[in-house]
């Protein structure tokens, strides 16, 4: 079955970061008014994004774009009719017509392109289509890209508060990196005032701190740092406020001690209903 | 007698006067009024005060369940619900994203006052547009070692299980 919702309930920084994690495959087909774009992904990688009204056939993009010959391209279509398992974007490599690098290079940008585009949403309906794949004659990555760097580039983009509370709701809460992010920051590049914010994260400081550290606004660190949650590179916690205490002198928020002889009563007596 | 205590909690609607009713031996205590609010618009009635429910564990011990109400402006409620309680199932309606962001404002929000046992019970998987369990935790972004479980609360044998693997989850950090 898809899963399906709004992307102001739902962002699409978010659908990207359950995709990744997720190591989905399938296609996120989004849709507001009468704009449309469906964004296919293997094992949770990018492989191409498509827009309504967009170029959605390989060959017309790169005749368009000045990389291939308009008989260049009837070739790799004809050749790809003859091997129905390829993709016309392996097969142009195949025969030579256009680099592998040059192809990636002309591809990816177009289609980042595209995503980020989709940033801009606050709004509009999508669909995940599990198992989906592109038709064969699209736009199709010939290595995939990884959604952490798409999810950075894209928040870069974003200058709402609205969208970053709904992950930071105070400047008070304090960073600190999740617990392997090495592997997955290979995949994504700082730019200056992300590395000054990157550096400054111990998990002992609060946005607000930050802020002042670095001489940045707070919105400018709180967005940096929505983009590093996002790609799943950090964590925001609450800084643990002083433990109340009651006048026996045990803390409330201290819980209940259980014997374990107790735990199995009720664990019997739920199993017998 | 000894009485213990359990919350069940979630965002409007996420089924958790159902999933007491479906357990409680006793006509479970509910609230219900006419909503005022823009919940009305997902369900003519929605609780208001709060569920309770009650199994008799023994001659000496019986379990509460207390189901907070689903409504911001009840949050008041939920802090005192949440004093001295065994362990807390949180609801999900699996199938309605759009309420995702207050079921992570909800475990922010019990787990800020106390390392409480909690599990995350995905409801409403009988549903043919039901986000999974491996999907809600990713939406949620919770940690592994939450159990984010299959439910539906109309079903008896789905809530015993949830039930089980929270008291699962306390035991392990009960005492001999």
């Amino acid at each position: 079955m898809p899963l399906v919702g709004n992307i102001r309930d739902f962002g699409l920084s978010d659908f990207l970061y359950l995709v990744d994690r997720g190591y989905k495959t399938g296609c996120l087909h989004l849709s507001r008014a009468d704009e449309m774009a469906s964004l296919y992904f293997d094992k949770g990688k990018l492989i191409t994004a498509i827009r309504k009204d967009d170029i959605a056939i390989v060959t017309d993009l790169l005749v368009r774009k000045g990389k291939l010959t308009p008989i260049q391209a009837a070739q790799a279509t004809q050749a790809q009719r003859n091997d129905s398992g390829a993709s016309v974007s392996q097969i142009l490599v195949n025969l030579n017509l256009i680099g592998r690098d040059e192809l990636q290079r002309v591809l990816q940008q177009h289609i980042e392109e595209s995503v980020y585009l989709l940033f801009g949403w606050s709004e509009g309906e999508f669909r995940f289509e599990q198992g989906q794949r592109p038709e064969l004659t699209a736009p199709i990555l010939l290595t995939p890209v990884p959604v952490e760097h798409l999810i950075m580039e894209g928040v870069r983009r974003i200058d709402e508060w609205g969208r970053i509370k709904d992950r930071i709701p105070s400047t008070d809460m304090v960073v600190k990196f999740i617990e392997q992010p090495t592997e997955r920051a290979k995949g994504i590049n700082l730019a200056a005032e992300e590395w000054r914010v990157f550096a400054r994260i111990n998990g002992k400081d609060t946005l607000a701190e930050i802020a002042h550290k670095t001489n940045m606004s707070d919105f400018d660190v709180c967005r940096i740092v929505y983009g590093f949650l996002t790609a799943g590179l950090v964590d925001v916690l609450r800084k643990p406020a002083p433990v109340p205490m009651l006048a026996t002198g045990r803390p409330l928020a201290e819980a209940p001690r259980i014997k374990k002889s107790l735990v199995t009563r009720i664990i019997n007596r739920i199993r017998g209903m | 007698m000894q009485t213990v205590k359990m919350v069940i909690s979630g965002a409007v609607n996420a089924g958790k006067t159902e999933f007491i009713k479906t357990i409680s031996e006793i006509e479970v205590v509910s609230t219900e009024r006419r909503a005022t609010d823009d919940t009305k618009l997902i369900k003519k009635e929605t609780t208001v005060a709060m569920d309770f429910g009650r199994i008799a564990v023994g001659d000496d011990l019986v379990l509460h369940l207390f189901g907070t109400p689903g409504q911001k402006r009840f949050d008041f409620m939920w802090e005192i619900l949440s004093e001295g309680m065994l362990g807390l199932v949180i609801l999900v309606d699996s199938t309605r994203p759009e309420t995702f962001r207050e079921t992570n404002r909800i475990i922010d929000f019990f787990m800020s006052y106390r390392e409480t046992p909690y599990v995350v019970a995905a409801n409403k998987q009988d549903r043919p547009n039901a986000w999974s369990p491996d999907e809600l935790r990713l939406a949620l972004r919770l940690p592994t070692h939450i159990k984010v479980l299959p439910c539906t609360a109309n079903d008896r044998e789905s809530v015993k299980l949830v039930l089980l693997e929270l008291l699962d989850v306390i035991m392990q950090r009960s005492e001999d």
